[in-house]
């Protein structure tokens, strides 16, 4: 880990050992149907999705550690919301308690290799008091850290607007988390430390170290109420060669380079949430401020999503959008007084950068969906989103054609079979 | 004037729930007789069948019970207590199960089956239809 290259193969070793650790705790128990120790469990969860975009200009993707997405790649794509995740947890006893959880998806590189979402040691060490170490979810919002699992929401997927404020779902370290009460309001607090290392393709990644904040939950009757602060320091690399680039022009470009480079840069979020939950309907509005101080810009998001629960089906309406709050172009390198062949260089790299923060999304989206819980453990849902990347900017699109016109509203289409076993 | 209208209002209208109550299956939450529970609030119950609390209020442990998934007892039980139908009681599992934070109750069977398991430990607490009460267990809520 000490190493600088990227290359997350050699993360899951932490990660692998601590599951096999989990593993062999008590080999071969099944699963138990009594209070005897060790209680071995399993659960697992998957979704199969179809979407279908409009658009052959660019890509709608569910969120940014996607390759592809539906659209200009496929006209339908099944990879999108598509996954299959199983979890296996085991309590010793009633302090200590493991689990691991494993998913499969398409990755960036549109490989399916399984990843380690969870693998931790819990120790609780009173009824309302949890340690866990190892990797554990990240809790910044209210579906963060069951993001994977659509079963347990209403939607086809978390809005992006607001979860692609911070894509990151987990992080290798340790958390605390304490239950308590006052004035018949449920409260808990939760804090957590670590870091993570996604793996993108076999020489680029993002490293997260110093992934640090606090999420606090106050629950009364049907409302439920989540702010959270976190920080980390992010090495992003995807786009190093750009920069690398501008580094070879001198006091300017190294200027560039450095203000929009991820190299080291404090990451810093704030979400709230609130959910109205009586049983009949659903309100559940959240909204995130996110800054990479680079490239990841600041921005602001948020969503307001409503339902209504009639027997088996769940119509829905949701609004969501992000607004970029820092400078979404830049002149870039002065081309005037360069030789033919650098000034050729200097106007790719300009291109290059202005593609780049383009990618800073200001995006509207309005979405109206139904769920049908057509089985105790199945749910399918249709849902209809209606994109539209605005300011100049793409947006959350991906894989940008020559032809891509920013405002103009993309009509995304999805169907999803979520199940839980 | 106004208090013993609101007084008639509250009786009649307490009359009506009563009456559709009994003209559905009646549901009571029990405890072991030999508990030292003797009433808990709905929230107290809805707390601990959603594992948000583990315990009774005086600190012994309270661990919960359920009917057979798709059972009538069940279905009106969450219903009633907690405001949740079964798919949402399902989604809500789900999320405290690949979340880390707990494990459903156990399933049990039939209202026989709950009260025969909670009469034998105190730490137990389950919802029967009233007609299968017995002296080995008691109430601690009525459902409504």
């Amino acid at each position: 880990m000490r190493n600088s290259t990227h290359l997350p193969t050699r993360l899951p070793s932490t990660v692998h050992v601590l599951a096999l650790a989990v593993l062999m705790l008590a080999g071969g128990a099944a699963r138990a149907v009594d209070n005897t120790y060790p209680t071995w469990t399993f659960s697992g969860f998957g979704s199969l999705g179809v979407a279908h975009a409009d658009y052959d200009q660019a890509d709608f993707t569910s969120n940014i550690f996607k390759g592809e997405g539906t659209g200009a790649s496929h006209k339908w794509n099944g990879n999108l919301d598509s996954r299959l995740g199983g979890q296996l947890s085991v309590a010793l006893d009633k302090q200590w308690s493991a689990v691991v959880q494993l998913g499969v998806e398409q990755r960036y590189d549109l490989s399916y290799r399984p990843q380690v979402e969870w693998a931790n040691i819990k120790y609780q060490v009173t009824p309302d008091l949890a340690l866990r170490v190892g990797r554990i979810a990240l809790p910044i919002f209210l579906a963060a850290d069951y993001r994977k699992i659509g079963y347990a929401y209403p939607w086809v997927r978390t809005p992006n607007e607001v979860y692609g404020g911070v894509p990151i779902t987990n992080s290798d370290g340790v958390d605390l988390a304490y239950r308590w009460r006052h004035a018949g309001i449920k409260h808990t607090t939760q804090a957590f430390y670590g870091r993570n290392s996604i793996y993108l393709t076999d020489t680029t990644g993002v490293k997260a170290r110093g992934v640090s904040g606090i999420t606090h939950t106050a629950e009364l009757g049907p409302a439920t109420v989540r702010v959270s602060a976190f920080t980390a320091v992010l090495d992003v690399n995807v786009v190093r060669p750009l920069f690398d680039g501008f580094r070879q022009f001198g006091s300017r470009g190294i200027a560039i380079a450095d203000q929009y480079d991820v190299v080291d840069k404090r990451f810093t979020g704030y979400t709230l949430g609130l959910n109205y939950d009586p049983g009949k309907w659903f309100l559940m509005a959240e909204a995130g401020q996110t800054n990479g101080r680079s490239f990841l810009a600041k921005s602001v998001g948020m969503y307001a999503s409503a339902g209504y629960r009639s027997g088996e089906f769940t119509p829905y309406l949701t609004y969501s959008m992000v607004d970029a709050k820092s400078p979404t172009s830049h002149p870039g390198l002065p081309l005037a007084g360069l030789p033919p062949g650098p000034a050729f260089v200097a106007r790719q790299l300009n291109g290059g950068l202005d593609k780049l923060l383009k990618a800073i999304g200001s995006q509207s989206s309005v979405t109206a969906g139904v769920r049908w819980d057509f089985r105790p453990d199945m749910a399918l849902k249709v849902q209809y989103d209606r994109v539209t990347p605005r300011d100049g900017s793409r947006g959350t699109l991906i894989n940008l054609e020559p032809g891509f016109q920013s405002g103009r509203p993309v009509h995304v289409t999805s169907a999803v079979l979520d199940f839980v076993f | 004037m106004h208090t013993t209208f609101m007084r008639y209002l509250t009786v009649s209208l307490l009359g009506a729930t009563l009456l559709q109550v009994a003209a559905a299956s009646e549901l009571v939450v029990i405890v072991s007789s030999k508990s030292p529970v003797t009433t808990l609030r709905q929230e107290q119950v809805a707390d601990i069948f959603l594992g948000q609390i583990a315990n009774f209020p005086g600190g012994l442990e309270a661990v919960a019970l359920d009917q057979s998934i798709g059972s009538p007892e069940r279905d009106e039980f969450y219903t009633k207590v907690t405001s949740k139908t079964r798919p949402l009681v399902k989604a809500y599992w789900t999320k405290m199960i690949f979340t880390g934070r707990g494990q459903p109750p156990k399933e049990i069977g039939s209202s026989a089956a709950v009260r025969k398991m909670v009469a034998d430990n105190p730490s137990l607490i389950g919802y029967i239809d009233k007609s299968a009460l017995d002296a080995s267990v008691k109430t601690v809520l009525l459902v409504r």
